[in-house]
């Protein structure tokens, strides 16, 4: 979801260009009214948790901060910060991993082939509507507390959108488009192999986005539930000892983690579709 | 131009083979636990299934409340922190697509906050308001959000340009620009995100309730969970399914309703 | 009718084809057109939008097959779309994801021709429409008028015996139509073709055409008059001959507002 930016169409007012400096200039500059943002935002947080506003369950930005560096510093249940960081990523990246092997697949071949579809879609339609977090319960009674039942739940979670998105790519492919295949002499297979796949890419790739904003939250899910590690063990020990500093630390840390996986898919997408601006920019 | 009607049929093996997909699906899943391929601690058959909903329907045992509880529990929570969501959301995300100081107001502390995972925040809320109503409410809240605030800002911002312009030579001011041309060009988009802000909702209460609940279906789960009820547990997925497809139905024709009222 | 000669490549008889909208109308789009075309032949096919002259094209390529009546090539009947067909495309058609020269050698790359010699091919006729030097491009990258030079180039590249183009410079400004034009009439001039042109435009007809058909403008599309343009090429906008044809044109459209 970070194209918000690329779709805005914005109108350029030219009047404004010639306007000497003033004070409403600054005002509305969007870098100053940013800082103020941030800044405040901030500096709130500080004067809440300070006077205890929100009773002693929130603590001042830097003691977090504090947290965070003590975290790295030492062992924290038989992990360092790095163990916890790449403890709920690697379920992710296997999880992720196994369900988008499979169900991307299965979505093309959903769409090529109306038998398929016909016998798929409708238990596939059964399970739509359950989210993925009420599956904790059932995956820990089947694989026990370790980690397959983390994994499990990912895969659940990740497995919907990645189908779906495959599934909808190829049915929205321009049908033109198989008409100049077949025009130029292609066959059937030539229609797939040069049209189907590459031209639902980049709906396989917002299905990979949405999918693996999911697997974190399945992650984190799992991990509050039964875990000895990862940063949702981190949250739950904050919570289950009372520490604000670790409870906000954790999340500062899922944020950064998530937002960074999104950013690394991105740029794998750029660098195998770099005509999609074409699309983007339609 | 008058137009000769015919019929096109949908061909049987279209309509014979969905249901039988399904028929089948329900007989393996029956099949595999009544012949103890599965175990019956880990998976209970669909009429092991139904046996205990009826069961549910009267019996407060061993979970504490009957299942309509459960559910209007759930449905409750949903319900606020999605409507709190939407009129909270939809006028921000506007407001932020047109008013530039909104925008950068907020913009900043909006996207530190969006790549959260809902359920992150329970422990915080735990803290602040206990596992009472507020606490789910306030996740559902902070879930449903996001949606509700990028496709407004999204459909403001995909105002046709020209229109704009347009509106500005014959004299509208900023306000009247934003209030008569912008939100309803905006009103598709922010339809939109009724679905999807729904479907985040209903995700992230089972979360919510997984952890921090006395009732409600996600409760029901972890309960079935802890209990090792496989029968109990199903039935809560189930019912979680369930009421999160019909309340995503109503959304749809409620959709559809609005959206065909601005085409008129 | 035109002289019947030897050498007829396309003969149409009798098509009709109805079409099924919205899962239960029936829309008749053309019936019973007969035409034929004669080898090297620069036909176009003139009629305002919604005539079903597009239909008729689609027929000729076998995308569409038709309900009554046949279309013969070289006399053996045509059952499907093949590469002795090429075909240009209103919106053109590029894929997105592949540079403009692989575009180009699609068709030549389908047939199983070796890379050296398909993209020999495709140099060859991206050269042609004066695109050398964006080989490495893709179509995003490209104007209007480029996206379906790399169009016309990717259906010359299959070497076809017909060439069909439908509308092609529909989507272009008047300008960079107009270019369009004396470029299709020097491309068709150093490689000649059988040509069946589809377009609602008259000028552009009488620019390019050696013969017109000009349909009704309203469905059922049925063929009712027929020009030959026997002027010389290069031709010229302004010349009297081809105003007078113009204006005799015009008279004779049917129009239906």
């Amino acid at each position: 979801m970070n194209q918000t930016a690329s779709v805005a169409n914005e109108t350029v007012d030219y009047g404004r260009q010639r306007e000497p400096l003033s004070l409403l200039r600054l005002v509305t500059n969007l870098y100053f009214l940013y800082s103020v943002s941030l800044l405040s935002f901030f500096v709130i947080w500080d004067r809440v948790a300070e006077y205890h506003l929100l009773g002693d369950a929130l603590v001042r930005p830097h003691l977090v901060a504090l947290q965070l560096y003590q975290l790295t510093q030492m062992k924290f249940a038989g992990q360092n910060l790095m163990g916890h960081i790449w403890a709920s990523t690697q379920r992710i990246l296997v999880g992720f991993s196994i369900a988008s092997v499979i169900a991307v697949p299965l979505g093309l071949f959903m769409a090529l082939n109306k038998y398929a579809n016909a016998i798929v879609k409708p238990v596939f339609d059964l399970f739509k509507p359950m989210p993925p977090i009420a599956w904790v319960s059932i995956s820990i009674l089947w694989f026990g507390i370790g980690e397959a039942s983390k994994v499990f739940i990912i895969i659940i979670g990740t497995f919907v959108p990645c189908l779906l998105n495959a599934y909808n790519g190829v049915r929205l492919v321009e049908p033109e488009l198989y008409d100049v295949v077949r025009v130029l002499g292609g066959k059937r297979r030539d229609e797939i192999v040069q049209v189907c796949f590459p031209a639902s890419f980049p709906a396989i790739f917002a299905g990979l986005q949405i999918s693996l904003s999911i697997a974190w939250t399945c992650v984190l899910a799992a991990e509050l539930m039964s875990s000895r590690d990862g940063l949702g063990f981190l949250i739950k020990r904050g919570m289950d000892t009372h520490k604000p500093a670790l409870v906000l630390g954790g999340m500062v840390l899922i944020a950064v983690a998530a937002w960074s996986t999104s950013q690394i898919l991105g740029l794998v997408e750029r660098k195998i579709c770099p005509w999609k601006r074409s699309i983007e920019n339609l | 131009m008058a137009y000769q009607e015919v019929k096109v049929k949908t061909p049987l093996s279209m309509i014979v083979l969905p249901v039988a997909s399904i028929c089948s699906f329900f007989l393996i899943w029956e099949g595999l636990v009544d012949f103890g391929f599965v175990p019956e601690t880990l998976l209970a058959a669909p009429s092991q299934v139904f046996n205990t909903m009826v069961v549910k329907l009267s019996d407060p045992n061993p979970d504490g409340a009957v299942l309509a509880v459960h559910a209007w529990t759930s449905i409750q929570e949903a319900f606020l922190g999605y409507i709190l969501s939407l009129v909270i959301g939809i006028p921000l995300g506007l407001a932020m697509g047109w008013f530039k100081v909104v925008e950068g107001l907020t913009r900043p502390v909006f996207e530190m906050i969006r790549p959260i995972p809902p359920i992150a925040w329970i422990p915080l809320t735990v803290f602040w308001f206990g596992i009472g109503l507020t606490g789910k409410v306030f996740i559902i809240w902070i879930a449903g959000i996001v949606p509700c605030v990028i496709n407004s800002y999204v459909g403001v911002r995909m105002t046709n340009p020209v229109l704009i312009q347009m509106a500005r030579t014959y004299g509208a001011t900023n306000w009247q620009i934003f209030t008569q041309l912008c939100i309803p060009s905006a009103l598709p988009m922010v339809f939109g995100a009724l679905q999807i802000a729904l479907a985040y909702c209903w995700t992230n209460l089972v979360g919510a309730e997984l952890l921090a609940a006395d009732t409600g279906l996600g409760y029901l789960i972890t309960m079935g969970g802890r209990l090792m009820r496989p029968d109990i547990v199903v039935l809560g997925m189930i019912s979680v399914g369930l009421s999160g497809a019909v309340i995503g139905v109503i959304i749809d024709a409620v959709e559809k309703k609005l959206l065909a009222g601005i085409r008129r | 009718m035109t002289p019947t000669s030897p050498d007829i490549k396309i003969r149409c008889e009798n098509i009709s084809k109805t079409f099924i909208q919205k899962g239960h109308m029936e829309v008749p789009v053309i019936r019973d057109v007969s035409l034929d075309v004669r080898e090297n032949e620069f036909l176009v096919v003139l009629g305002p939008g919604q005539c079903g002259k597009s239909t008729l094209l689609r027929i000729i390529a076998g995308l569409e097959t038709p309900d009554t009546g046949s279309v013969t090539l070289d006399e053996s009947p045509v059952t499907g779309p093949g590469p002795d067909r090429g075909m240009v495309f209103q919106s053109y058609m590029l894929f997105a994801w592949k540079t403009v020269l692989s575009n180009v050698e699609l068709g030549p790359k389908l047939r199983g021709v070796p890379k050296d010699q398909r993209r020999e091919i495709a140099r060859k006729y991206l050269e042609l429409v004066g695109l050398s030097s964006f080989e490495k491009h893709y179509p995003h990258q490209l104007s209007g008028g480029m996206k379906q030079r790399v169009g016309i180039a990717r259906a010359y590249a299959n070497d076809p015996k017909i060439m069909l183009l439908d509308e092609p410079f529909g989507q272009l400004d008047a300008q960079t139509r107009m270019f369009m034009q004396v470029e299709t009439a020097r491309i068709w001039d150093q490689e000649k073709r059988t040509v069946i042109f589809v377009t609602n435009n008259i000028d552009e007809a009488l620019y390019l055409g050696d013969r017109i058909v000009l349909m009704r403008g309203k469905l059922p599309g049925v063929i009712h008059h027929e020009y030959l343009v026997d002027l010389p090429r290069p031709r010229d906008h302004t010349n009297m001959d081809l105003l007078r044809m113009r204006a005799k044109i015009i008279d004779e459209t049917e129009l239906v507002l």
